[in-house]
């Protein structure tokens, strides 16, 4: 039996009768506690105050965020709890909702108009089905694939019913594990016995975990054909066709799933990425008009979408171009705009777009407006406190050289090439632009030596780990990766027997040095965490 | 502003349009239910609650045609979303019984749902749930007392719903796999409705066969059978 009575429920819908209707059912039902708000908005900041057990939303509300992007977000940001039933409600499933929702789905659908009947029992299944399989999610969560694994087997046993889920959820467990033959073995199974858009599509990501691209995009060419309208596969196919060097090819496959639904970020600017690497500059505006259009509603929107498509419309004036020429300056302008209001804090973003302004007034020969720009971009550049990224310092670096600013250009590429060394794709496209021979070779050394100390590393010999750490270091000081290393390595040798204060002391200077991680960086978490087991180290010293 | 072919304009009207129309149905269905509360079910008068059998069973059919005539349409333009999943046979077909309830406990039609526990089958549920919706609505409509839903699994999934009503007329079950001609004035909602269950069966297909659907008269129950068969 599920205690209703004692489940905090919010109802998300913009029509007050509906969500009014709603909520008599609700109470029949004997839920005694249910907030409504109307907007998408609102409902995040719901969830920011209260802890909900059940949140009912409808997909359409409004012209703001729609219930999809609530859902992400509320994920995204952590506003939920694993184990909070979220429930849609649509007035028709269209291919456009469920093929956005790829990566956060809602616990179910559930169509207007409906009764209370089929209100409690759409709540009383997914509920229940939480409920069996929570323990297994639980162990996922914490990442401990082994345990997920032996649970969905013991769940499996107690529960006929959940069977084929607890199979589907043990593929997700040994592919988490990196057991990919295992993994294969179980998804080929299931789709021998029957080819579903899950199936074709857990045995190809397999193929290109594996390393079989050409295999992969077999199977990915078979659920397009098989399934037109399960998205997800042109994406995949899209990504596969260009590692295998076909970006053409990739740019065609994307756009048959742009055609369907274009109301997908990620998939507009991957879009939008590959017509720029084919120089199709139409395209380009065009995927990166919607992205920024369908990024005004969402959390995830950056900077990045603002920047590009001011580059693809300074591509376009270059070229004889069909649209009106002064529509895209003034498209141009009005994006610098918003990108110096909506990042205003953010100097990395600031300095980009300087630099992207520049660029821009000197395409369309406003030799004033672009020293003008540059002289700002110098002026920020002093400011940056964070790291600019890979691409992004590529990007910058570029255009400063093609407006004669070679110095400043040199000095972005000499710290982005300090930090991402160990990106191949980067360090090919950096040696091609700067004239520092000097810092590539460098860069290639301590390369060298941090693969070497990972590897001794991995092998348990951590004094000589540590070793070639500091080499790299000594050449690198900044690069977070090398320091991040190094501290593990100083933690773990402390730790595995020999008591040496020192080492605590010397991996805490490391991490202190580190000041210009951004929060939203992918290696802060790994930095905070070192530096919480650092301090904890410390702490039982004394 | 972006560029609209007239087909673009017409899904978009047409999309919208239902979307509202089932937001009008939600509430008169939801106000119906209110009023009813006010009053005891079981005390109305036979007139009465065939009245209320009208409306229940009315603002069904017409959001169910909606449902029909949408998909149809993307069917035409390659637009239907086709997403066939796991599904719980017993789950899903209680749920198509729950859509009917007030009505099947108004008229006091018994429903019956045989269908092992355990039993999965792969459909794309919304497509599959406005067939059946369609059908069972019918099945409520023209039984006399009795429905049954019947669920077997062998290399297909075998849906049926028989009832003890008088069964399809003789026409409409010759037409057998050639179902448009049967859309007719009179023929109504069930000639839609058996025109679009036959092409979402055609839909689920698997490795060269394709799903199919049977009607029947004689059935378990005596009455009109229906079957649609899911490879």
């Amino acid at each position: 039996m599920i205690k209703y009575a004692e489940k905090k429920t919010l109802i998300i819908e913009d029509f007050a009768e509906f969500a009014r209707a709603v909520g008599t059912m609700l109470r029949d039902m004997g839920i005694n506690y249910a907030d409504t708000v109307t907007s998408g908005e609102a409902a995040i900041q719901a969830c920011r105050e209260k802890k909900y057990d059940i949140i009912l939303s409808d997909y359409n509300l409004g012209p703001q965020k729609d219930g999809q992007q609530v859902l992400e977000e509320l994920v995204a940001f952590n506003l939920i709890k694993p184990d909070c039933t979220f429930i849609m409600i649509t007035a028709e499933k269209t291919a456009a909702m469920v093929m956005a929702a790829l990566e956060f789905q809602p616990d179910s659908y559930l169509t207007k108009p409906f009764n209370s009947q089929l209100l409690k029992s759409r709540l009383d299944k997914a509920i229940t089905k939480k409920q069996i399989l929570s323990p297994i999610n639980r162990a996922m969560l914490k990442k401990d694939w082994q345990k997920a694994f032996s649970l969905c087997d013991e769940i499996a046993s107690q529960h006929k019913k959940y069977q084929n889920a607890c199979t589907r959820l043990k593929f997700d467990c040994l592919k988490n594990a990196n057991k990919l033959k295992q993994a294969l073995k179980i998804v080929e199974q299931i789709a021998n016995d029957r080819a579903t858009p899950w199936s074709i599509k857990g045995m190809a990501s397999i193929h290109y975990e594996m390393g079989n691209l050409k295999k992969a995009e077999h199977l990915f060419n078979q659920m397009t054909q098989e399934f037109p309208m399960a998205l997800e596969g042109y994406d995949w196919l899209a990504k596969i066709q260009h590692r295998l060097d076909k970006p053409a090819e990739a740019q065609k496959t994307l756009q048959k799933a742009v055609e369907k639904s274009p109301k997908l970020l990620k998939r507009q600017k991957y879009l939008g990425q590959l017509a720029e690497q084919n120089n199709d500059f139409e395209t380009m505006t065009k995927a990166y008009r919607q992205a920024v259009k369908f990024g005004q509603n969402s959390a995830f929107s950056k900077a990045d979408e603002y920047v590009k498509l001011t580059k693809s419309l300074g591509s376009q004036l270059k070229g004889n171009c069909n649209e009106e020429r002064s529509k895209l300056i003034g498209e141009a302008e009005d994006l610098f705009q918003q990108i110096e209001r909506k990042f205003k804090d953010d100097s990395c973003v600031q300095f980009r777009g300087a630099v992207a302004h520049a660029d821009f007034s000197s395409i369309i020969k406003d030799k004033k407006a672009t020293d003008k720009y540059l002289q700002n971009a110098n002026q920020i550049f002093d400011k940056i406190e964070e790291h600019i990224g890979a691409s992004e310092s590529l990007e910058i670096a570029e255009s400063l050289k093609a407006l004669g600013l070679n110095q400043l250009a040199e000095c972005v590429l000499e710290e982005a090439v300090e930090q991402y060394f160990d990106d191949p794709d980067f360090i090919k496209h950096a040696s091609k632009l700067t004239n520092n021979k000097h810092l590539i070779k460098n860069a290639s050394k301590a390369n060298k030596l941090n693969n070497e100390a990972v590897k001794s590393f991995k092998l348990g010999d951590l004094s000589r780990a540590i070793n070639a750490f500091e080499k790299a270091s000594e050449i690198a000081p900044n690069n977070v990766n090398i320091c991040l290393n190094l501290s593990q390595a100083l933690l773990k040798l402390f730790q595995s027997g020999d008591k040496n204060a020192d080492y605590l002391f010397r991996s805490e200077e490391i991490l202190s040095d580190i000041t210009r991680l951004s929060v939203s960086d992918p290696r802060y978490l790994r930095f905070s965490e070192l530096n919480r087991l650092n301090q904890l180290m410390l702490q039982k010293l004394e | 502003m972006m560029h609209n072919s007239g087909e673009d304009i017409f899904n978009m009207v047409l999309a919208s349009t239902v979307h509202d129309m089932k937001n009008s149905l939600s509430m008169l269905g939801e106000s119906l239910n209110f009023i009813l509360k006010q009053v005891d079910i079981k005390s109305l008068d036979r007139q009465t609650k065939n009245y209320y059998g009208v409306v229940q069973y009315e603002s069904s059919r017409v959001n169910n045609s909606l449902m029909q005539l949408l998909a149809l349409y993307k069917l035409e333009n390659e637009q239907l979303p086709f997403n066939p999943n796991y599904f719980n046979l017993r789950d899903f077909l209680e749920e198509q019984k729950l859509k009917h309830l007030p009505l099947l406990e108004a008229k006091n039609i018994e429903c019956d749902i045989q269908v092992d526990e355990d039993l999965e089958g792969i459909f794309d549920d919304s497509l599959i749930a406005t067939v059946l919706e369609n059908i069972l609505g019918n099945a409520v409509r023209y039984t006399r007392s009795k429905i049954l839903i019947q669920c077997t699994q062998d290399k297909f999934t075998n849906i049926s719903i028989s009832d003890d009503g008088p069964g399809y007329p003789e026409e409409m079950i010759e037409l057998a796999g050639n179902y448009i001609r049967g859309i007719n004035q009179s023929t109504g909602s069930t000639g839609l409705g058996l025109f679009f269950a036959q092409k979402i069966a055609e839909i689920h297909s698997h490795k060269d066969i394709s799903g199919s659907i049977l009607l029947s008269n004689g059935g378990e129950l005596g009455g009109g059978r229906f079957e649609i068969v899911i490879p």
